[in-house]
C-alpha cells in the first residue's frame, strides 16, 4: 500500500523535476525511488492480512510478491534507459512519469480486492502505455503501434466492463470475497449472468495478457513500439496481467472450474501452437520476441489448468525467469538498433568474437527462454509441467514438450548467429548501466536455475 | 407502487412515435413532390448570392483548440466525483473532506503542469 | 428518489439486459467491421455506454449504490481514454500530412 503511494508520488515528483530543467537527476530519482518503493512493499509481507480501504484492496502475499518483482523489473528496465529517450524528444521526465504511473496502475492490479480496483488499475496502466507507445512521433510503426494498442485496449476494455457488470448483476457484489460467497452458496444453481459474466472477463483479460486467439495485436504492438518500451509491455504489463487474471480466478471463481478449464486450454494450447510455429517463421529478432512471449503465455495459463494453492507460486517463478531473460534480450536488442540500426538475425552474425560478454549474457537469455536446464526458464516449465501432471493433463504436457522443442529451435538460430557465423563487424559500445543490468540479470537467471529453492515455495 | 408495467401501458409512446415519424415523411414527401424543381449551377452552389465560394469549408484549424478542449474534457469530468462527495458531506465528516482535498491538490498540480508547460498560452 | 426507483423496478430486469445488451452488440460489430478509426473509437463508446446504463439498471435492481459509484469511474476513465485517443489520432495525422481518414484504412489486424 505505501509502495503503491511512494510510487504515485514518485511519479508527480518527476514530472515536476522535468519542468524545472533538472534532467540529470530524473535517472537516480527514479531508480532510488522504486528502490525505496521495492523495501515498503516488502516490509508489508504479513501472511494474515486484512483488506483494507473499505475492502477495496489486500495486500497479501500474493500482492507483495507480484508488486515486488514488477517493481524489481521496472527497477531493471529504468536502468537501461540511460540516454535512451533523450534521443527520441526532449520530453524525458514525461516518460519517466508515465512508465511510474503505469506501474502505479499495475500495483492496484496485483492487489485489488474489488473489481472495481482491477477496472481502474487496468486503465491507469493502459493509458499510459498508449502514450508510450508512441512517443516516436515521427515514426509511423510507433504510430501505428499506439493507435492498435488503443484500440485493442480500449475494445477489451469495453468486455471486460461488460463480464464486470454481468457479475455484478449475478451476484450483487464487486467485492471478491462477496461474489465468491455467491458462488460457494450454492455452485449448481449460479445465474445463467455469471457465466457469461465470467467468459466475457476472461476474454477481456486474455486480451490484455496477449493469449491466442486475442494476441493479433501483440506482434505489431512490440514490434512498433520503442524497444524500451516493448521490454516493459512484454515483462512487466504481461506479469501484471496475469497476475491480475490469477487472483481473480483463484479468489472468486475456482468452485466453477468445470466451466472455465475448457476455455483456458483452448487458450493456451492455441497460444503455444500460434506463438511457436509463428516465432520459427520470423526473421527479425524483435518480431520474434512478440511471438515467443504469446507462447509464454501459454505455459503460464498452465497454472490456471491446474488451480491449487501452489499456482501463485508457479506463475511467480514462470513469470520472474521469462520476465528477467526477456530483459537481457531486449537489452541487446537495443543496443543493436542503436548501433547496427537493423535487428534481424544476421545482424549477430559474428557478436560473440567482438563483444563476448553481450554474447555471453543473451545466450543465458535464450537458454533460460528455451527451457534449458540450470537456468531459471526450466525451472519455470518444471513446475509448469509438473503441476499439469498433478492434474492428469498429460496430452496437455506432451503437446508442450513438443512445442519447446520448436522453442529450441528458433531460440537457438540466435546463438548459432553469433558464435558459428563469421562476419567482420565493428565492436558494440556497451555503457555501464547496460552492463551491470545484463550482468546482473544473467546471475539471477543462473541462480534461480541452480538454487531453485530460493524462491520456490515463497508465497 | 405499480406492480408490473404491461406491454399496453406503452401504446401512447407508439402511438407518439408513429405520429412524429409520419409527420416528417408525409411533409418531405409532399414538398418533393408539389415543390418546382430547377438544377442548375447557380442553384446547387452551397450559397445562392452570387458570390464565388473560396477554398474549402475544412481548413485545418490550430492545434491549441484541441489541446483546450482536450483539457476542458478532463478537468470537467472530475466534477463527477465531487456530486456525491457534496451529498453525503456530512456524512463523510472531516475525513472525507481531507480525502477530498488530496484528489483536488492531485488535479491541481496536474493544472499547474498544464500552465507550466504553456499548453493554454495562445499568443504564438 | 424512492419513487423512481420504484417506477424504474417497475420494468422487469430482462428488459434492460437485453437492450445494454443489443447496444453492446452494435458497439461490438462496429468495431470489428469499421475500418476508420474514429467510427470505431465512437463504437467502443457505444460499448461503454451499455455497460454504464446495465450497471445503473442492477444498481438500483439490487438497491446498492456501488454499481452507480461503478458507473462514475467508467465514465472518468472513459473521458481520459478519449483524450489519449484523440491525441493519437492526431499525431497520426500531422505525420502523414493529411486530415484524410483514409489512411487509416491502411491498417489490418
Amino acid at each position: 500500500m505505501s509502495a503503491l503511494i511512494t510510487i504515485t508520488i514518485l511519479a508527480l515528483l518527476l514530472l515536476y523535476l522535468g519542468l524545472f530543467k533538472a534532467k540529470k537527476a530524473l535517472l537516480p530519482v527514479a531508480l532510488i525511488g522504486l528502490m525505496v518503493a521495492l523495501v515498503l512493499s516488502l516490509m508489508e509481507w504479513d501472511s494474515n492480512a486484512a483488506p483494507i480501504f473499505s475492502n477495496m484492496m489486500l495486500y497479501d502475499r500474493f500482492a507483495v510478491a507480484f508488486s515486488g518483482i514488477t517493481i524489481f523489473l521496472t527497477i531493471l528496465i529504468i536502468a537501461l534507459s540511460k540516454d535512451y529517450f533523450e534521443r527520441i524528444s526532449s520530453n524525458v521526465a514525461e516518460y519517466y512519469a508515465l512508465i511510474l504511473f503505469s506501474l502505479a496502475g499495475i500495483i492496484l492490479m496485483v492487489s485489488y480486492h474489488n473489481l472495481s480496483m482491477l477496472f481502474i488499475g487496468i486503465e491507469i496502466m493502459s493509458v499510459s502505455l498508449y502514450i508510450l507507445a508512441g512517443i516516436k512521433k515521427r515514426d509511423f510503426a510507433s504510430n501505428e503501434a499506439a493507435l492498435k494498442y488503443f484500440l485493442m485496449g480500449a475494445f477489451s476494455t469495453g468486455i471486460l466492463l461488460f463480464g464486470v457488470t454481468l457479475i455484478y448483476g449475478a451476484s450483487g457484489s464487486f467485492d471478491l470475497e462477496g461474489i465468491k460467497q455467491y458462488i460457494l452458496k450454492d455452485p449448481t444453481a449460479v445465474s445463467p449472468l455469471l457465466y457469461t459474466g465470467i467468459t466475457l472477463l476472461i476474454v477481456g483479460l486474455s486480451f490484455k495478457v496477449g493469449a491466442a486467439p486475442f494476441h493479433f495485436w501483440v506482434p505489431d504492438v512490440y514490434e512498433g513500439s520503442p524497444s524500451l518500451i516493448s521490454a516493459y509491455m512484454s515483462t512487466v504489463v504481461k506479469v501484471a496481467g496475469f497476475a491480475a487474471f490469477l487472483r481473480l480466478i483463484m479468489f472468486s471463481f475456482a468452485p466453477l472450474q468445470d466451466f472455465w478449464i475448457p476455455m483456458i486450454i483452448g487458450m493456451s494450447v492455441l497460444s503455444l501452437l500460434i506463438g511457436n510455429v509463428t516465432a520459427v517463421y520470423q526473421q527479425h529478432f524483435k518480431r520474434m520476441l512478440a511471438y515467443s512471449s504469446i507462447s509464454h503465455v501459454g505455459y503460464m495459463l498452465f497454472a490456471i489448468i491446474a488451480l491449487n494453492g501452489s499456482s501463485d507460486n508457479a506463475v511467480f517463478v514462470y513469470a520472474a525467469a521469462y520476465s528477467v531473460a526477456t530483459i537481457i534480450a531486449f537489452g541487446v536488442l537495443i543496443l543493436l538498433q542503436g548501433q547496427v540500426g537493423n535487428d534481424s538475425f544476421d545482424s549477430f552474425n559474428g557478436l560473440a568474437r567482438k563483444n563476448p560478454f553481450l554474447a555471453l549474457t543473451l545466450t543465458i537469455a535464450m537458454l533460460s527462454l528455451a527451457g534449458i536446464p540450470l537456468t531459471a526458464g526450466f525451472i519455470g516449465k518444471f513446475m509448469m509441467f509438473s503441476k499439469a501432471l498433478s492434474s492428469y493433463h498429460i496430452f496437455l504436457v506432451v503437446f508442450a514438450a513438443l512445442n519447446a522443442m520448436i522453442g529450441i529451435f528458433y531460440y537457438f538460430k540466435v546463438i548459432v548467429a553469433m558464435y558459428f557465423k563469421e562476419e567482420d563487424r565493428k565492436e558494440l559500445i556497451v555503457p555501464v548501466y547496460f552492463k551491470l543490468v545484463l550482468g546482473f540479470s544473467a546471475l539471477v537467471t543462473i541462480a534461480l536455475g541452480v538454487y531453485p529453492d530460493f524462491i520456490a515455495s515463497l508465497i | 407502487m405499480e406492480v408490473q408495467s404491461l406491454p399496453v401501458d406503452y401504446l401512447p409512446i407508439l402511438f407518439q412515435m408513429l405520429v412524429a415519424l409520419g409527420f416528417v415523411v408525409l411533409t418531405m414527401t409532399i414538398t418533393h413532390l408539389i415543390g418546382p424543381k430547377r438544377k442548375t449551377a447557380d442553384k446547387l452552389s452551397p450559397f445562392e448570392a452570387g458570390i464565388e465560394v473560396v477554398g474549402n469549408a475544412r481548413t485545418p484549424v490550430s492545434i491549441k483548440y484541441f489541446l483546450v478542449a482536450i483539457l476542458f474534457v478532463l478537468f470537467d469530468i472530475e466534477v463527477i466525483f465531487m456530486y456525491p462527495w457534496a451529498v453525503n458531506f456530512r456524512e463523510f465528516g472531516v475525513e472525507g473532506l481531507i480525502e477530498m482535498f488530496i484528489f483536488m491538490a492531485t488535479l491541481l498540480l496536474g493544472y499547474i503542469y498544464v500552465i507550466k508547460k504553456k499548453a493554454i498560452e495562445w499568443g504564438d | 428518489m424512492e419513487t423512481v426507483s420504484q417506477s424504474i423496478q417497475g420494468i422487469p430486469l430482462n428488459h434492460y439486459i437485453l437492450l445494454s445488451a443489443i447496444i453492446f452488440t452494435i458497439g461490438v460489430i462496429g468495431v470489428l467491421i469499421r475500418r476508420n478509426a474514429i467510427i470505431i473509437f465512437m463504437s467502443v463508446e457505444l460499448m461503454l455506454n451499455a455497460v454504464n446504463l446495465l450497471l445503473t439498471a442492477f444498481s438500483v435492481y439490487w438497491g446498492d449504490a456501488s454499481g452507480q459509484v461503478f458507473v462514475f469511474f467508467i465514465m472518468a476513465l472513459a473521458a481520459a481514454e478519449v483524450a489519449i485517443g484523440l491525441a493519437i489520432l492526431t499525431m497520426i495525422y500531422r505525420n502523414t500530412n493529411s486530415t484524410d481518414i483514409n489512411i487509416l484504412n491502411r491498417l489490418k489486424w
